[in-house]
């Protein structure tokens, strides 16, 4: 099977490139084993994977143009030539190796943690069957990557807008009945650039290699915003 | 621009402004398929009616609150230069605005004919 591969050694190259490389696709091949067979073929080349298993989210991609976890990827589904570049947007530190500073910059500025203004308990702070259910589609999102390096908004703003990823996990914690910082929370987020860049071009839900839908998310933040605001 | 720039404001005139262009413009086809005036005096007397006058008003203000915001939210996206970006927003709302008072006096001029 053929790939193209996207190279880039700040040493020597002044802009990226393309590679061709061929490999044996063996059965139930993932994207990240044709990498590491890449790699076992020119030692030089860097690409970033762990787990192997879609948990780690170390391996976002970009496959013919869309953002992918290359260990879930089956190669079997991807058009040949296989064209892999590093994500959109990002500064290529080599390779397929970006730089994703800015994006847990945003991650750490909706502060993903849970704030209690009540002393805490001695044991754990009870939740209910429903309002733990409320945080499905939610917490499961592991930083990959993928949604944020593919929304438009987030390529022009990165510095001010939160992108999908972040703005996911605002919601993840507006949403848990065991914080209880909301109006901090949503003052926050005011302003034209934080929450309102989204314009619902919804690439983040397209790409999600958990299924997670950070589109509905951020139209549930801008309604409770409305419902607190009138 | 983000210390007083609106978000959720804008976001809420954007859709709320959305709707009523989208109703009035439903409403403008209807008449003019069905039920055209015919002839300039039919016309004056119909939009210089006292309903269609302030709902065509309101539309006009409407429209250009709508365009404000979306022309802004594309310059924030795309024109990073503060210079740049601070001269377009200027030239965009004194056109506005000129829009605006030519659409009034016209409706205006055509109550008081």
């Amino acid at each position: 099977m053929k790939f193209l591969i996207s190279r880039f050694n700040p040493e020597t190259d002044s802009k990226p490139y393309m590679q061709a490389f061929e490999v044996e696709v063996t059965r139930g091949m993932m994207l990240r084993d044709a990498l590491l067979d890449v790699k076992r073929q020119d030692e030089s080349f860097a690409f970033r994977h762990s787990c192997g298993e879609g948990v780690c989210g170390s391996d976002g991609v970009n496959v013919n143009g869309v953002n992918k976890l290359a260990c879930v990827t089956p190669v079997s589904e991807l058009k040949e030539p296989v064209e892999v570049r590093p994500f959109p947007g990002r500064p290529i530190i080599r390779d397929l190796v970006v730089d994703m500073t800015q994006f847990y910059q945003q991650y750490k500025a909706v502060k993903p943690w849970l704030v209690r203004e009540d002393p805490m308990p001695e044991q754990e702070i009870l939740q209910s069957p429903e309002d733990r259910d409320k945080l499905d589609g939610l917490y499961e999102c592991i930083l990959c990557g993928c949604c944020s390096t593919s929304c438009p908004s987030f390529w022009w703003n990165p510095e001010k807008f939160h992108g999908p990823q972040a703005l996911l996990t605002a919601w993840r914690f507006l949403a848990d009945s065991r914080d209880q910082a909301t109006d901090e929370r949503l003052d926050e987020l005011e302003g034209p650039y934080k929450l309102f860049r989204c314009h619902t071009i919804m690439n983040c839900v397209e790409v999600c290699p958990k299924g997670l839908n950070p589109t509905q998310a951020i139209g549930h933040i801008k309604n409770l915003m409305l419902k607190n605001a009138v | 621009m983000s210390r007083k720039a609106s978000g959720l404001k804008a976001w809420a005139i954007q859709r709320l402004t959305a709707i009523y262009v989208g109703l009035f413009t439903l409403y403008l086809v209807a008449v003019l398929l069905f039920s055209a005036p015919e002839g300039y005096e039919a016309w004056k007397a119909w939009i210089g009616g006292p309903p269609v006058s302030v709902a065509l008003l309101l539309f006009v203000v409407s429209v250009l609150m709508h365009a404000w915001i979306g022309v802004r939210d594309v310059l924030i996206d795309y024109v990073h230069p503060i210079a740049i970006r601070a001269t377009l927003l200027g030239l965009i709302a004194l056109s506005l605005i000129a829009m605006g008072l030519w659409a009034a006096q016209a409706l205006i001029l055509v109550r008081l004919a």
